[in-house]
């Protein structure tokens, strides 16, 4: 007989309340308290930063403080994002032991790649795209990340059912260009949602049962409804108490001037390759970088894929990777190559160095 | 040296397995403490790490500094209980020192410890590492470092 896990839907809620579940579901199956769990939850909109983020190097502060947008801190890792009504957040909390796996990465593919067959079914081609994210045809639909305390995990994602991609690009301090009809049109080529693609918002049950059956699929599960425990409502109370607080968002304090967004364009034979990068200087890693400009590459979705293989990357292995993303693939570039990219990367950052 | 599935266990030091963390007794009767290669090994390449403020009291299996890796968020957890008295701001500062060097330049923190006669007990060290993180990695489905 297969296991039963739990599924939960909290439904609607505040940030800190739906953060605070994080931690109070994390710690009540760290305890052997509840049984491994697929939940589903919605967020009031809301900026979401990871854990190690901070919010002046992440987020368009006045825009959320205008528009009543709440800020809060993920116990996730992975970078900010904008969460409201329209997407629907999924999350696993499970055991070791019902993984049988270690490798943390390995784990966050088997998830995302069980996640990517509930999308499926419902009728967009979502795959699975290293290192966490779920996309089709080269536009992410889904982000993810995850948080482990002893033997149990908490991994989760969120699914854009419907997406206001302008909204997000004025919350979010991404290597954009300037908001502009440029510039939304080229977030829409990098991310995806199902009312857009199915020609309709899916109903939101729907999309459950079929993550729900794909979760179950993928681990030999059965599930069974459930509710939180009155352990799990206790460690509730206690982590809300420490979360729905201005000492825990702002947790961590970093100057805007050490994540900069760089930029640089380089006139190649082939064409003008352009770039912007947010880069966290004091750990010398490139966080995002989005390219622009005037050449062609096919398939089109090589630079979306470019861009989530350099995403929080070490910069000092750019040409590596770089050369080593290209050299995986088949693609026309009609005279550029692997080292034009890195070179007006490197051109960008070296902006940095001439700031400082 | 113990060496389990191509990780390096030094046994002059004191493990708490299950939160895969070692410890170091110093001359002065504080603690070093660091993650293991295996832990690292798990996690792969550190992104960040967030240290507890120094002065603070941590019982035994309480998160010392919580670290990032490929978008996981985890706790390094202290080995025994005490009084975080020093933190390796070099490897706070550039997390993968943590990965390239889990023994030495990456070492965590420095604890005084308040029941190290007693707790030390929970520890392991010497000739029984290997067969204890032999059995962990088995259960935990590790390949190896």
């Amino acid at each position: 007989m297969n296991k039963t896990w739990r599924i939960l839907d909290t439904g609607l809620r505040r940030a800190a309340e739906n953060i605070a579940l994080n931690r109070a579901l994390l710690e009540a199956r760290q305890a052997g308290e509840a049984p491994s769990t697929l939940r589903f939850l919605r967020f009031m909109p809301s900026a979401l930063l990871g854990f190690h983020q901070s919010a002046e190097q992440e987020l368009n502060l006045d825009y959320c403080h205008a528009q009543g947008i709440t800020i809060q801190r993920r116990i996730t890792g992975g970078g900010a994002i904008f969460f409201d009504e329209t997407q629907l957040g999924w999350e696993l909390y499970l055991h070791r032991s019902d993984l049988a796996c270690a490798d943390m990465q390995a784990i966050s593919q088997r998830i995302c790649t069980a996640a990517a067959r509930g999308i499926q079914a419902l009728g967009v081609d979502a795959q699975y795209r290293p290192r966490n994210d779920i996309e089709v045809d080269g536009r992410k639909i889904s982000g993810s990340g995850g948080a482990f305390d002893g033997d149990a995990l908490l991994f989760q994602g969120t699914l854009l059912i419907q997406f206001d991609v302008e909204k997000m690009l004025r919350v979010l301090r991404i290597p954009a260009e300037k908001l502009s009809d440029k510039a939304i049109a080229s977030a829409r080529e990098r991310v995806a949602n199902l009312a857009d693609l199915l020609g309709a918002a899916p109903d939101l049950a729907e999309v459950q049962v079929q993550l729900q059956a794909a979760f179950a699929a993928a681990f030999n599960i059965e599930f069974a409804a459930g509710d939180l425990s009155e352990q799990e409502q206790a460690r509730f109370e206690t982590a809300l108490a420490e979360i729905d607080s201005a000492d825990w968002v702002n947790l961590m304090q970093r100057p805007r001037a050490d994540k900069p967004l760089l930029e640089a364009a380089i006139k190649f034979p082939a064409g003008l390759v352009q770039v912007r990068v947010h880069y966290d200087a004091v750990r010398a890693r490139i966080q995002q970088l989005w390219f622009s400009g005037d050449y062609f590459i096919s398939p089109r979705r090589t630079i979306a894929d470019l861009e989530a293989c350099l995403r929080d990357s070490d910069a000092r292995r750019l040409r590596q990777n770089v050369a080593t993303f290209f050299a995986e693939r088949n693609v026309d570039m009609l005279g550029l190559c692997a080292e034009n990219f890195s070179a007006v990367i490197e051109a960008a950052l070296a902006q940095q160095v001439t700031a400082s | 040296m113990a060496i389990v599935r191509g990780c390096q266990l030094p046994d002059d030091l004191f493990y708490h397995v299950d939160s895969n963390v070692w410890a170091r007794l110093e001359s002065d009767g504080s603690i070093i403490v660091g993650m293991t290669a295996y832990a690292c090994s798990l996690a792969g390449q550190l992104v960040a790490a967030t240290p507890k403020k120094i002065g603070k009291e941590i019982e035994q299996k309480q998160t010392i500094c919580t670290v990032e890796s490929g978008k996981w968020v985890g706790p390094i957890k202290a080995p025994v209980s005490g009084q975080l008295i020093e933190i390796n701001e070099p490897a706070i500062d550039k997390p993968t020192l943590i990965n390239e060097d889990p023994y030495g330049r990456g070492w965590v923190a420095k604890i005084q410890p308040k029941r190290w006669d007693v707790e030390k007990a929970s520890l392991v060290t010497g000739a029984e590492i290997a067969a204890v993180f032999e059995a962990k990695m088995n259960t935990d489905g590790f390949g190896g470092c």
